[in-house]
Parts: structure tokens; sequence; C-alpha cells
């Protein structure tokens, strides 16, 4: 294990750890573009040259090995006129598109010049011209005059999803950034490029002109594309609503985690941010006196007290028996804890657990085909996690034996054809349905209940590493929506078992408590890595 | 592996397409060779071409688009029936390129990189040849033409195509002066490629007193102690370089030969190739016996067709007269060799580029560590060195390591194959003892300048050294001495410069030459060298302003030490050493808006 010397201060690293990787240890941010922990080195930017005792040229730090006894400098007077310089080239043919690119504010070349730049421009040549504003592929735009050709994309392709399509053509300063003519950027990963370009050659369509990203504010948080639970980054913004037309999620970014994802997303996740903003049950609602569940969508608003009394109520009037409760695999632990409470417990009625989705697309990278976050976390809590339990229900409705149904954001048009959706609803006598978003099952409910998204709220999921990850809520629910969990209270306590929770960290401190594969977690404990059941 | 493309390729095309392949311990290194081959039958690498080799060699498309971008001479669109390359680097230009090549834009009315409306010519200007003793130089089709004239053109063109045999096949224009000729004693011999006439003086001698009769080990010391030095320009000590290869490693060793021969001013290696091969081959074996070689691989540059076609006859008849395959000689030694063209890139004269073109690569250098000699070709150990350093060897083992040293300077042993070029009477190749003077080299040797003139500066070694000024010629033109000089000995390619060349414009050949040639991997250079020639440019267009000379120092400066490879602090010498030594010329461009040389280069 060697020990060396940066700046002065010493530090033991594993052997074949680099400069550059000992100098983060200890707080040091060398510069860099070609480098990134995930991919292969390549030293091209010439960025993190540094000085090193007994070398008689500057030396990369991503490249070098920590050896016993090393002494670097990483801030002289040599070091950061070269630094100067470096930039200084990588701007010579870099075009002046600051102000129509969506990379300003989160660039590494805007960045470094205020960091290490600084100097006024020398340039009286013309720069060299190359393809701009370029489609890729679905997902990204290529603009070849801004890339500064560190090759961290054509790494990624090649090593992280190796599909190869990207590469570089041509010598010299024509060099230019590419794929193969009538191909394209279409692997499942292809967000990720955009991450990590340190410039605005690559950018996300989907991001294209959206947002300035200094009016952006930053949550962390849990992907609920699948099991996987890549963390993510959830990027805002509240104040501006003539942007992005009110939404307020402008995008989602892979958080690092090495237990999980790494640095990186699928695109499936990537995109999976318009229900949060978009098609939002806004408020309660009631069924019209008079109509029934089939037929059109009568629905009018109700304020939350009146919709929770009927909720109650029908829960109360409908035999036991004749109920199916289908919980989610999308709902956090905390909400998956309080409705075996109050269901199981307080009102004794039969809880099964319905994905809203069918199994889809899979790999042995990050994608599961389970689709949703918290299967896992059921499994833990209790729950069954069989398949075929929706399909039960069905077939008891059908026999005309299931009166009520008590929904959870699950669309049986998705399963079954509208006639025997319609059989279904056809022999209820109330359908009562908690969720965030629109879909034509909610459009049937006697009862509407709007609950939060999880960017919404604080709880937790499992993941199927068995891994139990935070949500952070980002900002408050849309218009009347609640939090889940505390839907469930109110409905708790109209069913006369009154909950005394504040905060969704209590509800976790008493699974703790009473689930012994939780024993011993805290919110504290899990933290924005996670932490893993026993 | 059986290659299945009837609506591609023939059947004996097919044929050579899995011989090719064979040779190579990994399928992606056989891309150049395969897209030469598809250039070869249609003219330009196809789609369809693309697509076979990607197949093929189960190599993802875009990396075989990325070579065939990547090399000058892989094309993706059909050239002329018949291709003028006029070489417009800084010797060929110090002997008139520009005049040719202005002639054949009038007279075939198209720019260079362009193709007559008929189809008929395509003209291109390429950097150096390798040919510069008979420049100014253009390869038409495969075919060197030597002494560019109107005239000259007006013949090639109205013949569609070379009018006469390859220059190279000639001899070199001088005779060999000072001491015992012995490389270039082949040189004036008439069939000296062949086999008999290098036995008949003393070839293979040096194998069988060596192979298989003296320690491996013992051969290295040996070549230690004879003081032979790297001569294709970074002058190491060969006997060292061979030393650092692992004694004890698993892996295959392999022996790579550097015939690139892409730095300006040089044209020796063409000569071995074409005049002296079996040198070569010899040099090979004894080699690859004192580092525990069985494979070797020749890496030539592709603009060289008649000495590869040379040397591959060579070759070929070493192995069938047991010089070479299995058990050489009866020593129970063997030794494969491969012959590899390249593709059109300068940059793969870098050890490190070279090897990653050969695997089938675009020639971007290598971060070192780790070195080739413990993971070079396929990762694996790896001795490169120049064909005039390893043609050097069968003297040494056959006469001895102490009368090789005591030819030539302290611990520059030898002889030296120099290259002069430009300015001078009597342009060629001159063998002489390690460590001649450079005022002999030219005055006493090579007629002095040309036409009467005042020597004005030399550049010593290539384009990438340090210019001399016309009193600083008494210098020993060995490694250390040019050294201590300030300059370098490189490639020994010597150019002339006289009192007729503007210094500005002499360096906007090695600026354009730089631009032109850069890998583009990192950032200094691929910026640097561009920069550098629009600025140079500027001066000569008479738009120079005040700060630009000090600007060209600082950037240059900054390029230097701060790549991946040498070519970055390559590029800065002649920025530095022309603006340092000839500062007043730069500064009256700059004032006066225009050259203060009377008949500035005698082509305009």
């Amino acid at each position: 294990m060697p020990t060396l010397t940066i700046n002065g201060k010493e530090i033991t690293v594993e052997k074949g750890a680099t400069v550059i990787q000992a100098a983060e240890k200890l707080g040091f941010d060398v510069p860099r573009y070609c480098y990134h922990p995930g991919l292969s080195i390549a030293g091209n930017c010439r960025m993190c040259l540094v000085e090193i005792e007994k070398f008689p040229k500057l030396q990369i730090a991503c490249h070098t090995q920590a050896q016993d006894g090393m002494v670097v400098k990483t801030e002289s007077d040599v070091v950061k006129k070269t630094r100067e310089h470096i930039l200084e080239f990588l701007l010579v043919n870099h075009p002046l598109d600051c102000p129509v690119c969506d990379q300003a504010g989160e660039c590494f070349l805007q960045d470094y010049y205020m960091k290490h730049g600084l100097y006024d421009s020398r340039l009286d040549e013309d720069k060299v011209k190359k393809t701009k504003a370029e489609s890729i592929g679905p997902t990204v735009m290529l603009d070849s005059e801004r890339c500064i050709l560190c090759s961290r994309c054509v790494r990624f392709t090649d090593e992280i999803t190796k599909t190869s399509e990207l590469g570089i053509f041509n010598r010299g300063n024509h060099s230019e950034i590419g794929i193969y003519p009538g191909r394209e950027l279409n692997n499942k990963y292809s967000g990720n490029v955009v991450d990590i370009c340190p410039v605005g050659a690559l950018t996300d369509k989907d991001f294209r002109f959206k947002c300035r990203v200094w009016y952006l504010k930053t949550s962390p948080s849990v992907c609920t594309g699948c099991s996987m639970g890549c963390n993510i980054d959830i990027h805002y913004q509240v104040e501006r609503k003539h942007i992005a037309d009110g939404d307020r999620v402008m995008r989602l970014k892979p958080r690092e985690n090495d237990e999980v994802n790494k640095w990186w997303i699928c695109d499936e996740g990537r995109y999976n941010y318009p229900f949060i903003d978009k098609n939002r049950i806004h408020k309660p609602g009631r069924r019209v006196q008079g109509t029934v569940l089939s037929g059109q969508h009568d629905l009018e608003p109700a304020p939350w007290g009146e919709a929770l009394d009927l909720a109650a109520r029908k829960l109360k009037e409908i035999p036991k028996d004749a109920w199916a409760v289908m919980a989610s695999p999308q709902m956090t632990n905390e909400e998956l804890y309080l409705a075996k409470k109050l269901f199981g417990e307080t009102l004794g009625l039969t809880l099964s657990l319905v994905s809203p989705s069918r199994e889809g697309y899979s790999d042995d990278f990050l994608m599961k085909a389970d689709k949703n976050p918290n299967t896992r976390g059921a499994f833990e809590l209790g729950y069954s996690v069989l398949k075929g339990q929706l399909e039960d229900i069905v077939r008891k409705a059908e026999a005309g034996k299931i009166k009520g149904l008590y929904v959870f954001g699950q669309d049986l048009f998705e399963f079954f054809k509208p006639e025997t959706a319609e059989k279904i609803f056809g022999n209820c006598e109330a359908m009562i349905f908690q969720g965030a978003n629109w879909n034509p099952t909610a459009a049937r409910a006697s009862v509407v209940l709007p609950s939060a998204v999880f960017a919404e709220q604080d709880g937790t999921f499992t993941n199927f590493q068995r891994r139990v990850q935070r949500l952070f809520k980002a900002f408050e629910p849309m218009d009347e929506a609640r939090p889940g969990w505390e839907i469930l209270a109110a409905l708790s306590e109209r069913a006369g078992k009154k909950l005394a929770y504040k905060e969704t960290r209590e509800i976790f401190d008493e699974i703790a408590a009473k689930v012994p594969v939780f024993q011993g977690l805290t919110y504290t404990k899990i933290g924005k890595k996670g932490a893993v059941l026993s | 592996m059986k290659v299945v493309a009837p609506f591609l390729f023939s059947p004996e095309v097919q044929e050579r397409v899995a011989k090719i392949v064979a040779q190579y311990e990994r399928k992606q290194a056989a891309i150049i060779p395969l897209l030469n081959l598809a250039q070869e039958q249609f003219g330009y690498v196809t789609p369809e071409a693309e697509k076979f080799v990607a197949d093929y060699l189960e190599v993802p498309i875009v990396h075989v688009r990325e070579v065939v971008s990547f090399y000058t001479l892989l094309r993706t669109e059909p050239p002329g029936k018949c291709r003028i390359a006029v070489c417009t680097t800084t010797a060929c230009r110090l002997r008139g390129a520009d005049k040719a090549l202005q002639y054949a834009e009038q007279k075939l009315g198209i720019k260079p990189g362009e193709t007559t409306a008929d189809g008929q010519f395509t003209l291109e200007s390429v950097e150096c040849l390798g040919a510069c003793e008979f420049g100014p130089v253009a390869q038409v089709n495969d075919t060197y033409m030597g002494y560019l004239s109107g005239e000259t053109l007006e013949r090639i063109i109205h013949n569609g195509g070379p009018d006469r045999e390859d220059w190279c096949a000639e001899a070199p224009l001088v005779e060999t002066p000072t001491g015992e000729p012995l490389i270039s004693k082949f040189f004036h011999m008439e069939e000296s490629h062949k086999l008999e006439t290098y036995l008949h003086h003393r070839g293979f001698e040096a194998v069988k007193k060596t192979v298989g009769k003296m320690p491996p080990e013992e051969v290295i010391d040996l070549v230690k102690k004879s003081n032979l030095r790297g001569l294709g320009g970074a002058g190491f000590s060969v006997g060292m370089k061979w030393s650092f290869v692992p004694k004890d490693t698993p892996k295959p060793k392999y022996l790579v030969v550097n015939a690139d021969e892409g730095e300006p001013g040089t044209f020796k290696d063409k000569y071995i190739l074409v005049k002296a091969p079996n040198l070569l081959i010899e040099g090979m074996i004894l080699a690859s016996y004192a580092v525990g070689i069985h494979k070797a691989f020749i890496y030539i540059r592709k603009e060289y067709q008649f000495p590869y076609e040379r040397l591959q006859e060579a070759v070929d008849e070493a192995y069938a007269k047991g010089y070479l395959g299995k058990n050489i000689l009866g020593t129970g030694f063997d030794l494969d060799i491969v012959i590899h063209r390249g593709a059109g890139a300068y940059i793969c004269g870098e050890e490190s580029a070279l090897l990653e073109s050969l695997e089938g690569k675009k020639g971007l250098p290598r971060l070192r560590p780790p070195f080739p000699a413990i993971a070079g070709l396929f990762g694996c150990p790896t001795v490169i060195n120049n064909v005039e350093t390893l043609s050097y060897l069968p003297f040494i083992l056959d006469r001895g390591y102490e009368w090789f040293a005591s030819l030539g300077s302290p611990k520059n042993g030898g002889m030296k194959l120099y290259c002069v070029s430009g300015r001078v009477e009597n342009p060629g190749v001159y063998e002489l003892p390690m460590g001649t003077s450079l005022r002999d080299i030219i005055f006493q040797h090579a007629g002095g300048v040309a036409e009467g003139r005042q020597l004005k500066a030399v550049i010593p070694g290539g384009i990438s050294a340090n210019i001399l000024k016309a009193d600083e010629i008494d210098v020993k033109m060995d490694f250390d001495s040019l050294k201590a000089a300030g300059t370098m000995l490189g490639s020994s390619g010597v150019m002339v410069i006289d009192d007729s060349v503007c210094m500005v414009k002499l360096l906007s050949y090695a600026t354009k030459f730089f631009a032109h040639e850069s890998c583009g991997q990192c950032s200094p250079c691929r910026e640097g060298t561009g920069w550098i020639h629009k600025i140079v440019e500027r001066i000569l267009a008479g738009k120079g302003k005040p700060a630009d000379l000090n600007n060209l120092l600082d950037i240059s400066s900054f390029m230097s030490g701060n790549t991946i490879c040498a070519f970055g602090d390559a590029a800065a010498m002649p920025v530095t050493s022309y603006i340092k030594k000839f500062r007043a010329e730069f500064e009256y461009h700059i004032q006066h808006k225009k050259c203060d040389i009377e008949n500035a280069d005698a082509n305009d």
C-alpha cells in the first residue's frame, strides 16, 4: 500500500491506485475531461497534468500509479500555467455557442475557465467548421464543433454497452465523433453519453432547450422503473411556471451508487418522469349520485373529508370476504406496512399484491424484468409475491363474489378485455381508486383518492438485492394529492384505529422494530446510499 | 476461416484473404491489409468491402470506418485513372515542388484533392515520399517519378501514367566516399538483392557464427558494447533496449521492423530494402535470436511500392532456400517474417502508433508505461528496430563489436547512412563514419551548396530537428554531439538551405506537415499544430501581427513535453529554432507585410 504526499499532505492508498484517485481522497480536485472512473484511461485531454518530484516532465495524474514516497504538487505555478494553456488549446476551435448550448451552467469548459483559466483570448484565426445539430439517434443530438474529443462516449459504447455505435473519424484537428452512416445510437443506455460528455457536444433531445440548468434544484431519489432501484437525482424547478408547460420535473439524472447502478441508468428509467406532472389526479372525486360503476365517466370533485367518509362507509358496509384489496409493488414500504395494518389487521380483509404492469425487457446490466421498485419490499413485509393473484380476483369477481375493489393505481383494462373489466365493475358495488395518475379504471371508480408520486414524498423502497433505499421529497404533492400513507392513516382513523405517525420516519422505525429483517435500520443509517436487509 | 464473399471477391481473391488473415495472431490485425486488398480490387474502399471486413474479422463496423478515414491512402471514392501525388514537404519544396504542382494544376485544370471531369486524372498534394534525393517527387499511381518538371509532367499526362520505370530502382546518385562501405557496398552491385550475390559477399556468415553457437545474452552484450544506436531517430542503445525484454515470459515475443521511413528528408531505408534486403533479413535473424523471438513483422510504408516488391521477393527467396522459416540453416532456430504494408500516416513511424496500426487500428500512440519491451504487439514483449539499425548487425556479429565501435565516435559506434537533400549539389545517401562533421558531409562529400549559392542553414536530422545556422555546421554528426549542440541526429535527414530561401516560408512547410500529420488524439498537439500553421500562413500572407512571434513561441513551448508522444515536441522544434535563429526575417515579414529575401524560394 503506497504512501505518497500530495500538496504536502500524506495519504496511503491501495496498490494500483492512480495519483488522481489519491488526490480525490485527499479532497484535491484535479481537473479532467477524458478521465472517468467507470471507463478505461485515455489520457488525451492532458488537463490532469501534475508535477511529480524526480520526473522531468509533468505527468498525467489519471494514468500515473501512486508509488511509495512520491511527492506530487497539483497547484504549483507550472501546473497552473499548463492548465491555462491546455484550456486554451481546447478552446481554439470551440464555437462560441454558450448562449444556445444546453450545457451552459454545467459545462467543464466554462467551469474550468472560471477556475483555471481567466486569460484573455489571443486567438486570431478562423475556427475549424464541423457538423452541428445532428441527430444521431432517438435520444441524442451531436454538435461536432463543440466536441473536445475526450472519447468518453466512444469508450462508453465500446466498454459499457458493448454496442460500439460511436467512433472518431479523420485525423488531427479534423477529427470528428460520428456514427457509421445509416446507423443510429439506439442502445437502451444511450442517454448516459449525454451525462458523461463534459461539454455540449452530446445533448439530450428530451431536455433540449427546456430549461437553463441554473434554475434547477436537485433532490436525491430512486428510480421507480424496475426492481433494480437505480439511484437518481430529480432535477426540478417550481417557480417558473412558463417553463415546460409548468411541469416541475425537468429531467432525471443517475446518481452515483457503487453498489447498485454505479454511474449509469437505462433510458427507460431516465425518461420515466412525465407521469410526475402530467395526467395527475388533482382532487378527490366521487361518482355522481345515481350513476353506477360501469357507464360514463361521472365523477365530480369532492372535498377530502367527504371522499374519505364515503370510502370508509363502503369499507364497513360491504362484507369482508367480498372485498379485494390490490396493493401494488409501486407503493413504498411505509405505505405497504400501513396497508397491512389497515386492511389486514383493522378491517380483516385479504390483501393481494398486483403489479400495474407486465414483466418487460431485462438484461444482465441494469434492467430487470419486474418493472416495479418495491416487490422485494412487499415480500419482506409479508405480502405474497406469487403470480396469478389478479387472475384469482378476476375469477371471483366474474363469479359474482367480489362486491368491493380497492385499487392502488393499477388499470384493469391493461390486463383484460374491456368486456371482462366491465363485467367486474358491473358486479361491484364500490370501487375505491387510490392513485396519482388517471387511467380508464380510475374513471370507473366510486371514490377517487389522489395520492402523491414518489418525488413528492419521503419513504423507502427495497430493491431486488434487498437494499433499502430512501426517497427524498423534492416538492409538495400536486394540488390536493396526499401521500398514500396519510390517506391510509385517515381511513384507519375512520375505521376506529387512530394512528399517531407524524412522518414516514416513524413508520419506518416501527417496521424496524417489528419486522426482524429490518432490525437495526434507521433512515439515518440508510442515508443516500441505502442499506441491505439482514 | 472460410471466406464466403462470392459477390465481392473471386475465389482467387478469397484465397488471398484467408492467407492474409492466417498470418496474424489476432484477426483484427488483418484490417489494413484487407482494406488495401479491397482498394486494389475496386479502386476504393466500398461500403460492401467495409461490411465484409467488419463481419469477417468480427470488428464493429464503425471502427473499420475509423481506420479508413484516418489513413491518407485509403479512400471512399473512386479515383481518376491516373493518380498524381506531388510531394510538398520541405526537401521537395526546396527543389521546385511548388512550380511542378502549379504546372499540374494549370495543365489539368483542377486543384489538389480533385479529379478531372473526364475521370482521367486525380491530383493530390502529399507529404514526404521518402525520395528527397531526386526531388521534386511525385508518386504516379504506384511509381515514383523524380525530377518533376513541366516537361516530365507533360509526358506523364500525355502518357496517362508513368513513362519510365520507378525511380526507386535507380542506384543512389553518388559514390560512397570515406572509409569502407558496409551497407552501401550493395548499392552499386548488380543483382544486389539476390541471395546469391549476398552470399558472395559474406552474407549470412554472421548467422552461421552466432545462431546456436553464441549464447543469446552474449549477443545482447556484444551489441551493447558495439555502441550501435537506434538509427530510426531516437538513438537509444540497441543492446540496452533488447535487454529490457523479460527473459522468462510465457508470452510470445515479437520483432517489429520499422520500415515506415516517413521523416521528411530521410530516404536511406528505401535503398536497403531495394538494394540490400538480405542485410535486413540477416539482421532480423540475429536480433530475434538474441532476444528469443520467432515471429517478426516488417511494417513498410504503403507508398514504397517498388521497395516492397523487392523486399517480398527477397523474403520469398530466403524462405525457399532455408534462410527463413523452420530450422534456419540447420541451426535449429525458427523465424517467420510477415511483411505488413501501411496505409499512409507519418505518425505510424512512432513505435507505439506503429503497433496500434499493425493491430488494425488508427495510428494513435499509446500511453507509456507499459513500454513495448514489456507489453507491445498484442500485449506481448516486443522489440522495435529501424531497418538501418538491423542492417548493421551482420557486420557487428561477423567482424566484431570492437571494430564496429571504433569506426564511429565514442558511444556512437559504426558507420551511418546520411541522407542529404535540399539546396545541395549532389543529393543522395552517404555512408560515412558516425561523427563525421556536418561541414564535411555538405562540402566535401555532397558537392557543396547548389548553383554556387551561399549556405544559410542546415536541418541536420529530419524535419523535427532544431535548425543550425551556417556558422554552426562544425559539429560531429552523431547522437551525443548534436544533442550537446542543442539539436539532434534523428533520422540523419540533412536538408541544406541556401540564401535564396525565406525562413518564414520554410517554417510553413514544417507547420503544414505537422498540422496534416497530427493524429489528433491529445489536445496540445491536435489544436496546437493547426493553430501554429494558421498563424504562420497569416504572416506569410502579409497579415502578421507583432504579438504573433511570442505567441508562436509560447504555444510551442506548451505543446512540448505535455503530449502523449514525441510528435508534440517535434512539432514545436522548427517553430522555436527557426524563430530564435532567424527572428529578424520573421519580424520583417510582420512589419513590412512582405518578404525581404529576393526571389524568395527559387520556385516562385
